[in-house]
């Protein structure tokens, strides 16, 4: 009971931390992105208790809700985090605090499931770097997200409040750069863990799927936006469609296995 | 009665292609401002002055003849450009015309209200007048007006604090591409007044300037001026990739940065955003440029939409601003009808004076009397036409100085039969002129 509480109070404040950094986005006003702040604190506070309960409960670490759970914490903790370093990217809130109610929405689904495990040492592995990097693309994709739009209106000249809200393009830039950077070692462990994993555990029918060939898009496309950067310099718009799109495609794997082992049991 | 006129056409009235047409038929080589001058001068024009910047194009003169004036000038400016609309032009006489050079002197009529490069570029269009030999007194006492009132605007509304200028708009923008503009490279293209003032602007947060000129000479000195370095024009390709922020303000007819060279610009560039703000008109960029990846083009209407955002903020200072204009060309007015007034209190008291004279005389020639009662007969006539005068044109004065004023003149003209003294205003031109000139050079 106490567990269930918790968690629709820890999703509707998410909800409504989204609609107050929206808001802040959209109108400007300061006060609603002062409150979303502190939403989010108390949304995180929540699912910190939601966490402790389940926990208590005698729910195990290693079920599937509780990484979606913990992906969600990490979303919301990071982008706190990185907000107290650098204020400007403060409404980028808009972008990444759906993400984090969108994971912890989806822990709804995977409740009480396990991981298919082969009692192998790569999945807690696979599954905690797995976790990191997606983190990582989600503040990447939040400033990707808002990179796009910056760099349109100041094609299109429509430099309006929103416009002046966003943060430069060069800031947005960098900070996505540095998430991606991050990110993308991660994604290659979690990747190459989840393949020998996969490989283990379907020896006999092991076989390309929909959510092997979107791992690799995924993994192909955050390798060219670094390494076009890091080579050759390039950036810019298409650096930003790119981790967009990667960041879309790792979460297209993770829903897949979600529904897939969420509705298989 | 001279009249004030002033017309042309601006970015308020008319798109960007229009003006440049304009100057280029009106201007050609951009140096031949005298030869307009003239111009107008063969037509009804008295007194006349002409300013073109990158956001206007104005004639102003002193004609007896308004409608005529007009039609001549206006015909000017359609034959320099034969697709221009006239609905796009204005045309302002007398009171609004005084009240249009004010305005524009003051940076009320600027795109950037309040930008302060506008009052240097109407100083310019009077010294400019002036070597032409074609700044009479009105002219010359309402250019004079006008710097004044800019002065006072300036001094007494907040209208050119927090500026929101060409420059502030332009380093607003790039910190908004770039961050912070420590470091920033930026690359100015050509000599015009206000890529200078923008250069400045972003050297003064923190950017580096380099300044490429077809002269090196101009380059040099540009380049002290906004504390950066001059680069040969060879090297405009390697500067343009490697620049942050490009300023172009040259006086090219044709474009400088062409597309072609642009798309190689922005390849090497790969993706790194390039800001450019293109101040001048006829445009050095190629409009097609804003297409290019990470290349983000501002020209100079585009400037102008931004302006008008901040232009709102500013209204209130704009409206005190108003106040004042409304004020001084009240003054204006008043002392442009005064100017008929000076030889019509000349020619009553003569009229008086000849009319008691020629009396006296003929009564002194029937009477004998003695010297003393002679001069006391003469003090008393005298005197007598004096207190007869001091009511009428005291109140002549005063109310010449209303908005009834040339009425009250013709008026007093007529019930008298008064002369034109052509001869008094003629002296009092001599003297207006030379306070004129002197206001200018001090």
């Amino acid at each position: 009971m106490l567990v269930t509480a918790l968690y629709i109070a820890t999703a509707l404040a998410y909800g409504l931390a989204s609609g107050l950094y929206l808001a802040a986005l959209m109108r400007g006003t300061p006060r609603a992105a002062r409150a979303a702040r502190w939403v989010l604190l108390t949304a995180i506070g929540l699912q910190c208790a939601f966490v402790g309960c389940d926990v208590a409960y005698g729910a195990p670490m290693s079920r599937l809700h509780q990484t979606l759970t913990g992906l969600s914490l990490g979303v919301a903790v990071a982008f706190l985090l990185a907000q107290l370093r650098r204020k400007s990217i403060d409404v980028l809130g808009a972008f990444v605090v759906p993400v984090a109610l969108f994971f912890f929405l989806g822990s709804g689904i995977g409740r009480s499931v396990e991981h298919a495990s082969s009692g192998s040492v790569l999945v807690p592995i696979h599954i905690g770097v797995n976790v990191l990097g997606l983190v990582a693309f989600a503040l990447a994709f939040g400033s990707s997200l808002a990179y796009v739009m910056q760099e349109r209106m100041l094609r299109k000249k429509e430099l309006g409040g929103l416009f002046e809200r966003l943060p430069a393009l060069d800031v947005l830039d960098r900070f996505g750069l540095r998430a991606v950077m991050f990110g993308f070692p991660l994604l290659t462990v979690g990747i190459l863990s989840g393949a020998f994993w996969a490989f283990r555990l379907e020896q006999a029918n092991f076989g390309f799927t929909g959510a092997h060939v979107f791992a690799f898009v995924a993994w192909t496309l955050f390798a060219s936006v670094l390494g076009l950067r890091l080579a050759a310099g390039w950036r810019g718009r298409r650096a930003a469609y790119g981790t967009i799109v990667g960041f879309l495609c790792t979460s297209v794997v993770l829903v897949g296995y979600v529904l897939r082992t969420g509705l298989d049991s | 009665m001279s009249h004030l006129i002033a017309l042309g056409l601006s970015h308020h009235t008319a798109p960007l292609d229009a003006r440049e047409g304009v100057v280029d038929g009106l201007l050609g080589e951009r140096t031949d401002l005298p030869a307009l001058l003239a111009k107008l001068r063969e037509g009804a024009f008295a007194e006349a002055a002409a300013m073109t910047t990158c956001n206007r194009i104005e004639l102003y003169g002193v004609s007896d003849d308004p409608g005529t004036a007009l039609k001549h000038a206006r015909r000017l400016l359609s034959e320099a450009y034969p697709a221009l609309d006239p609905a796009t032009t204005y045309g302002h006489r007398d009171r609004d015309a005084v009240r249009h050079v004010f305005r524009v002197a003051a940076s009320l009529d600027s795109m950037v209200v309040g930008e302060p490069q506008i009052l240097g570029q109407v100083k310019a269009a009077f010294e400019g007048a002036q070597r032409a030999g074609s700044v009479g007194m009105l002219l010359g006492r309402c250019f004079t007006r006008a710097f004044a009132v800019a002065k006072r605007v300036r001094s007494e509304t907040g209208i050119a604090e927090g500026t929101v200028s060409v420059s502030s708009i332009a380093t607003s923008l790039a910190r908004k591409i770039f961050g912070e503009l420590d470091g920033r490279k930026v690359l100015l293209l050509g000599a015009g007044e206000m890529g200078e003032a923008a250069a400045k602007a972003l050297s003064g947060s923190g950017a580096h300037v380099v300044v490429v000129n077809r002269s090196p000479a101009k380059a040099e000195r540009l380049a002290e001026a906004c504390g950066g370095r001059a680069a040969a024009y060879e090297q405009l390709a390697s500067e343009l990739v490697r620049a942050d922020v490009v300023i172009t303000s040259t006086s090219s007819p044709t474009y400088v940065l062409t597309h072609e060279l642009m798309r190689d610009v922005a390849k090497a560039r790969r993706g790194r955003p390039l800001f450019l703000i293109d101040i001048a008109v006829p445009r050095d960029v190629d409009p097609r440029v804003g297409g290019l990846e990470s290349v983000f083009l501002y020209d100079v209407d585009d400037l102008q939409r931004v302006a008008e955002e901040n232009l709102k903020q500013r209204a209130k200072a704009a409206e005190a601003a108003e106040r004042i204009v409304e004020i001084e060309v009240e003054e204006f007015e008043a002392w442009r009808r005064s100017l008929a007034l000076t030889p019509t209190i000349i020619a009553l008291r003569e009229h008086f004076q000849q009319v008691a004279e020629a009396e006296l005389q003929r009564s002194l020639g029937k009477l004998e009397l003695s010297d003393a009662e002679r001069k006391a007969l003469e003090r008393m006539t005298k005197s007598t036409v004096n207190k007869l005068l001091h009511a009428p044109l005291a109140a002549l004065k005063k109310g010449a100085r209303g908005p009834h004023g040339a009425a009250l003149i013709d008026a007093t003209r007529t019930l008298f039969d008064l002369e034109d003294a052509d001869e008094a205003e003629e002296g009092e031109l001599a003297t207006e002129l030379s306070r004129a000139a002197k206001k200018t050079t001090s």
